[in-house]
C-alpha cells in the first residue's frame, strides 16, 4: 500500500483581495522508501502542496477546501490538531528552505534537537542528550558533544541545515519532506546536503518527498518526478521516463534551461528562457494555465477554451496538455512570445 | 557571560561621572543666591562666610572632586536651605514612598499589560483585540494628569461611597490605588501595545513553524519558542519606562499630595537649594543608570546572540 | 496590483487571448507603482489614521481660526462672569476671571501647538546633525559620542527640563522650546544614526561610491531621501511627548507665565476647582489628550505605509 495517497487536494487562500487558489487539485502517491521530486518554478504552489500535508498553513487565510490526504489510511486533513501534533515530526518530518531563519535563535541547538524525542519517544534528559550527539555525527558535524550547547549564530548555512536533518530524523520518520533543502545554500554544499539525505533515506528506509525547482537536483535523487505549474500537476513521470521523454511544453522548456557540459545529445546553442510570468493565481486562466506562454498555443485551438485533463500518455506517464511532444504534428505555433 | 555583565559594570562608572558633572555644571550656572530668604540683601561678610562654609568659594573642579568623593561614600552634603537637614535626611524621609509608587506602578503595568498584549495576539483581529488596543492607546496617550483627575473625579466624589478610596497622602493601601493606577496606567497600555506587535511578529517566524512541524505540543511552542522571544522588547523598554514613571511620579504626587521626593525637587530648584537639586538628580540618575544597565544585562540574557558582538 | 475579473474582462474582451495583449490580466505579472503613492494609498486605508489626521488638523484650525472670529475678549477681566457653566454664549463656560474659555482654549492651544512643533523642529535638527555626524563618520568618534548619549540618556527628562529652565531664568515660549528640546533630543539622534548606518552598509550607496560619487552627494541623493521617511514618522512621535512635556511644566507651575496660557497652565488654574467646575481642568486636558492621540494614530498610520514590510494579518 502507498504510504502517502494525496487526491485531488485542494488548498485555497481566501485573502482581501480574492481567493487564491494555491493548489487545485494535486494528486499524487509516495510509496515507502522511494522518493518523490516535486518541481516548478516559485508560486507554482509546491511549498503549499507540503504545508497542506502536514497543515502547516495559517488557517485564516488559507483552507484546505477539497481533497484528501491519506497517511497509512488516515485522512490528515480531516485529523485534529492534537492528533496532527502526534504525527508531525514523529512519523511525518519536514525541513526547510531557509536554514538561516527556521531555528530558533535563542535556544541552543540540544534543546532543539532534544525537545523532539523527548516530546515523541518519551527520552529522557540524559537519553535524548546521547542520542542528539549520535544524530549529530551521523550529520557529520564534528565535535558533536560540545556543539549541542551552541546557539544557532554559531553555525553556517550548510551546517545549520544538517542540525534540521538531525532534528528531522530524530524520532525515524516514515516520510521526509523536504522543501527546497539546497536552495540557499552554496552549491558546493548543495552536493553535501543530497548525499547526506540519500545516505540517511538508506539507511531509515524512510520515503521522501523533495521539493525544488532545480531539476538537476531532482534528477539525481528522485524516483518518480511531479511537475507543477499554477497549482496544477502538469507532467507526471518516473524520473527516467521524464528525463529521456518530456511530454510537456513546460517540462520541455524546464530542461533546456538546464546548462549541460557534457553528455549525449547536448544541445548547443542558448539557453531557453521561458518567456513570461507566472499567472495570478487569485484569477487563473480560465483554461490551460500554460497557454499564455506555451510555443505550441495559438488563438485557434482548444487551449484557450477548454482546461486540459491529466491523462496518461504512455504507462505510468501522464501530461496535461493539448500538445505533448509524441503528439505533435507541426513546428511551435508562435516563435516566441 | 560573567565577563559580559562584568564589561556593562564597569561602563557605568565613567557615564555616572559624566552624569554628575553635567549636572553638577548645569547647577553652577542657575542664577539666584541659596541664601536669600528674603527679599533683604545678605551682607557680604555673612555671605562670604556661608560660601566658605559651605565650599562654594573653592575652584569648580574642585567642588567636583569633593562632591564625587561626598557620592562615593554616600553623602550628598547638607542642604543648603534648610540648615538643619542633610540631603540624606532628606531623602530618606521621602524617597521610600516614591520608590513604593514607581514601583507599585511598574507591577501594575506588568502584571496587566503583558498578558493583555499576549491575549490579543493570539486572538488578531477580534473583539477582545480592538478593545484591548483600542483601550490601550488611550490609556497611553491621555496624559497622566487627566486620567488622575478623572479618577479622582469618579472614584473619589461621584462614586464615594461605594468605593471610598482616599485622594490625598500615602498611608493606608486604600490610598495607593488611585496614584498607582494613575502612574500605571500608561505604561501598562505601553506594554500591551508591544507585547502584541512583537507576539504578532514572532508568530510569524520560521522557527516557530519549525517547532510545530515537529509536532511539539502547542503549549510548549508557545511559552519555550514564542514567548521568549516576544518579551525581550517588553524588557528592553521597561529601561527607559522607568524614566516615564520618575517624571510621571512627579506630576502624580503633585496631584495626590504625596510626600515623595518629586514635590520637594520642585521646591528645592525654585529655592535654589543646590546641594538638594544635586542630590536628588545625582540619585535619580544614578537609578536610571543602573536600571538600564540592568536592562542591558537582562537583554544580554535573554538574547545570547548580542553577548558577543560588542563594537 | 490585482485586476479584478471584471475590469479584466473590460480591458480584454476575450479573456483566453489576454496573453496575446500586453494588458495586465490574467497571465500577466502584478504591477508596480511608486513608493509615495503607494504609501498614501495604504494610509488612506488605515481608517483609524485618516481619522485621527481629521482630527489633527480640525484642532489645529480651530486654534487657528477661533480667536479670530470670537467676539470675547481673552484677556478681560469680568468676575461677574466667573465659572459659568457651558452655555449657547460660552460652549465651555467660562473660568475663575471671566474670561471665555472657548476663546482661551483655542488661544492656549495656539501655544502649545505651537511650542510642540517648535520643539520637536529643533529635537529633529539636532538629532539629525548629531545623527548624521556619528553614523556617516563612524569610527572612534561614532563611539565616542554615543557612549556621551548614553550618559546623557542618565539624566531624568522632566529634571533636566527643570534645571535647564531654572538656568535660563525667566519661562517663555523660546526658553520652554530650548528646555524641552534638550531634554529630549536623544532618541531621534539614534534612530538618525542607526538609519545612516544601515543605508551606509546597504549595496546601492557600495555602488554609488564605487562610481566615484562624492561623499555629499552620496549624503543628499541617497541617505537623505530614505531617511525622510523615518523624519516624518519621527515628528509624530516626538510631538506628543513634547506637548505633554510642556503640559507637565505648565501644570505644576513652572510653565508659561500669565496672561498668556499653555493648555497646561490653564489645567493648572482648574485644578483647584475641579470638584465644582470640572470643565475648567477638563477641556483643556481633552484638547491635550486629543492632540496626543491623534498624532500617536497618524505616526502608526504612517508607520504601517511607509514601511510595506509590516504584517499584513
Amino acid at each position: 500500500m502507498a504510504l502517502l495517497e494525496v487526491d485531488n487536494l485542494q488548498t485555497h487562500f481566501f485573502t482581501r483581495e480574492g481567493v487564491v487558489r494555491a493548489v487545485d487539485g494535486v494528486s499524487f502517491t509516495v510509496e515507502p522508501g522511494k522518493t518523490l521530486g516535486i518541481v516548478g518554478e516559485s508560486g507554482c504552489g509546491k511549498s503549499v502542496t507540503a504545508l497542506s500535508i502536514m497543515s502547516l498553513l495559517p488557517q485564516p487565510p488559507a483552507k484546505i477546501v477539497g481533497g484528501s490526504v491519506r497517511f497509512e489510511g488516515f485522512d490528515l486533513a480531516k485529523l485534529s490538531e492534537r492528533d496532527l501534533e502526534d504525527v508531525r515530526g514523529n512519523e511525518i518530518a519536514m525541513i526547510f528552505q531557509d536554514p538561516m531563519t527556521s531555528l530558533n535563535p535563542t535556544l541552543k541547538i540540544g534543546t532543539q534537537i532534544m525537545e523532539t524525542m523527548q516530546r515523541h519517544l518519551g527520552l529522557d534528559r540524559k537519553q535524548a542528550k546521547q542520542r542528539a550527539i549520535e544524530l549529530l555525527e551521523e550529520v557529520h558535524i564534528p565535535g558533536a558533544a560540545d556543539r549541542l550547547n551552541d546557539y544557532p549564530h554559531r553555525f553556517s548555512g550548510g551546517m545549520r541545515q544538517r542540525v534540521m536533518i538531525a532534528i528531522a530524523i530524530s524520532c525515524n520518520p516514515k516520510l521526509l519532506i523536504a522543501d527546497e533543502p539546497t536552495t540557499a545554500l552554496d552549491v558546493t554544499v548543495q552536493a553535501g546536503i543530497l548525499d547526506l539525505l540519500e545516505e540517511l533515506q538508506e539507511e531509515y528506509e524512510m520515503a521522501m518527498i523533495l521539493i525544488t525547482h532545480d531539476m538537476g537536483v531532482v534528477a539525481e535523487a528522485a524516483d518518480d518526478i511531479v511537475v507543477m505549474y499554477a497549482g496544477q500537476i502538469v507532467e507526471q513521470a518516473a524520473s527516467l521516463e521524464l528525463f529521456d521523454h518530456p511530454e510537456h511544453p513546460y517540462t520541455e522548456a524546464l530542461l533546456g534551461a538546464l546548462p549541460q557540459i557534457e553528455g549525449e545529445g547536448i544541445r548547443e546553442g542558448r539557453l531557453t528562457a521561458i518567456p513570461g510570468r507566472p499567472p495570478d493565481l487569485a484569477d487563473p486562466p480560465p483554461a490551460c494555465r500554460f497557454a499564455p506562454r506555451c510555443p505550441f498555443s495559438d488563438r485557434e485551438d482548444s487551449c484557450a477554451k477548454e482546461p486540459p485533463e491529466l491523462r496518461q500518455i504512455r504507462s505510468g506517464h501522464w501530461v496535461r496538455s493539448a500538445h505533448p511532444a509524441s503528439e505533435r504534428t507541426r513546428e511551435p505555433a508562435v516563435a516566441s512570445k | 557571560m560573567v565577563g559580559f555583565i562584568i564589561r556593562r559594570l564597569l561602563w557605568t562608572i565613567p557615564v555616572l561621572l559624566l552624569v554628575i558633572l553635567m549636572t553638577f555644571l548645569m547647577m553652577r550656572h542657575i542664577q539666584g543666591n541659596p541664601f536669600r530668604h528674603s527679599e533683604r540683601a545678605v551682607s557680604p561678610e555673612i555671605q562670604a562666610n556661608l560660601n566658605r562654609k559651605f565650599n562654594l568659594d573653592k575652584p569648580w573642579y574642585v567642588q567636583y572632586a569633593l562632591y564625587v568623593k561626598g557620592v562615593a561614600t554616600f553623602d550628598l552634603g547638607p542642604s543648603l536651605v534648610l540648615r538643619n537637614q542633610s540631603v540624606n535626611d532628606i531623602v530618606k524621609a521621602h524617597f521610600p514612598k516614591s520608590l513604593e509608587l514607581g514601583f507599585l506602578a511598574m507591577v501594575f503595568a506588568v502584571v496587566l499589560g503583558i498578558p493583555l498584549g499576549v491575549i490579543a495576539a493570539l486572538r488578531p483581529n477580534s473583539v477582545f483585540d480592538y478593545t484591548a488596543m483600542f483601550f490601550s492607546n488611550v490609556g497611553f496617550a491621555v496624559p497622566s494628569f487627566l486620567i488622575a483627575t478623572l479618577l479622582i473625579y469618579f472614584f473619589a466624589l461621584k462614586w464615594g461611597d461605594v468605593f471610598g478610596l482616599p485622594t490625598s497622602g500615602w498611608d493606608t493601601w486604600q490610598s495607593k490605588v488611585l496614584p498607582v493606577i494613575a502612574l500605571g496606567l500608561g505604561p501598562m497600555a505601553y506594554f500591551a501595545r508591544l507585547v502584541r506587535g512583537t507576539m504578532l511578529e514572532t508568530l510569524q517566524q520560521d522557527y516557530v513553524r519549525t517547532a510545530k512541524a515537529k509536532g511539539l505540543r502547542w503549549r510548549r511552542v508557545l511559552t519555550v519558542h514564542v514567548l521568549k522571544n516576544s518579551l525581550t522588547p517588553a524588557v528592553t523598554a521597561a529601561g527607559p519606562l522607568l524614566g516615564f514613571l520618575i517624571t510621571g511620579s512627579f506630576i502624580i504626587e503633585y496631584i495626590f499630595a504625596i510626600p515623595g521626593i518629586g514635590k520637594y525637587y520642585i521646591t528645592a530648584v525654585s529655592a535654589r537649594d543646590y546641594s538638594v537639586v544635586m542630590g536628588l538628580t545625582v540619585l535619580l540618575s544614578v537609578i536610571v543608570v543602573l536600571a538600564n544597565m540592568v536592562v542591558d544585562i537582562l537583554y544580554g540574557v535573554l538574547d545570547p546572540r548580542t553577548r558577543e558582538a560588542r563594537t | 496590483m490585482v485586476v479584478s475579473p471584471q475590469a479584466q474582462r473590460m480591458r480584454s474582451p476575450d479573456p483566453a487571448h489576454s496573453g496575446d495583449i500586453d494588458v495586465a490580466g490574467a497571465g500577466m505579472p502584478i504591477r508596480q507603482s511608486s513608493l509615495w503613492r503607494d504609501a498614501r494609498r495604504r494610509y488612506m486605508r488605515n481608517k483609524g489614521a485618516v481619522v485621527a489626521g481629521a482630527f489633527f488638523l480640525g484642532l489645529v484650525a480651530f486654534c487657528i481660526f477661533v480667536p479670530i472670529f470670537s467676539p470675547y475678549d481673552p484677556d478681560k477681566v469680568d468676575f461677574s462672569q466667573a465659572y459659568l457653566s457651558p452655555s449657547l454664549a460660552h460652549p465651555f463656560g467660562t473660568d475663575q476671571f471671566g474670561r471665555d474659555l472657548l476663546t482661551r482654549v483655542a488661544l492656549g492651544g495656539r501655544i502649545s501647538i505651537a511650542i510642540g512643533f517648535a520643539a520637536t523642529l529643533a529635537i529633529l535638527v539636532i538629532g539629525l546633525t548629531y545623527g548624521s555626524i556619528s553614523g556617516f563618520v563612524g569610527g572612534w568618534l561614532d563611539n565616542a559620542m554615543m557612549r556621551f548619549l548614553d550618559a546623557l540618556y542618565g539624566l531624568p527628562y522632566l529634571p533636566f527640563a527643570i534645571i535647564t529652565l531654572a538656568i535660563v531664568g525667566t519661562v517663555n515660549f523660546w526658553t520652554m522650546v530650548i528646555a524641552l528640546s534638550i531634554a529630549s533630543w536623544f532618541t531621534s539622534a539614534r534612530i538618525v544614526r542607526g538609519q545612516i548606518i544601515t543605508l551606509k552598509e546597504n549595496d546601492y550607496v557600495r555602488a554609488a561610491t564605487a562610481v566615484g560619487a562624492r561623499w555629499y552627494r552620496v549624503l543628499a541623493r541617497h541617505l537623505v531621501p530614505n531617511t525622510l521617511g523615518v523624519l516624518i514618522i519621527a515628528i509624530f512621535l516626538e510631538l506628543p511627548g513634547v506637548i505633554l512635556g510642556e503640559a507637565f511644566l505648565s501644570f505644576i507651575g513652572l510653565g508659561i507665565n500669565p496672561p498668556d496660557a499653555s493648555w497646561g497652565s490653564m489645567a493648572q488654574e482648574g485644578r483647584q476647582v475641579y470638584r465644582t467646575h470640572t470643565n475648567v481642568i477638563l477641556i483643556p486636558s481633552l484638547a491635550i489628550a486629543i492632540l496626543v492621540l491623534s498624532a500617536n494614530f497618524i505616526a502608526d498610520g504612517l508607520r504601517d505605509a511607509l514601511d510595506p514590510r509590516t504584517k499584513e494579518t
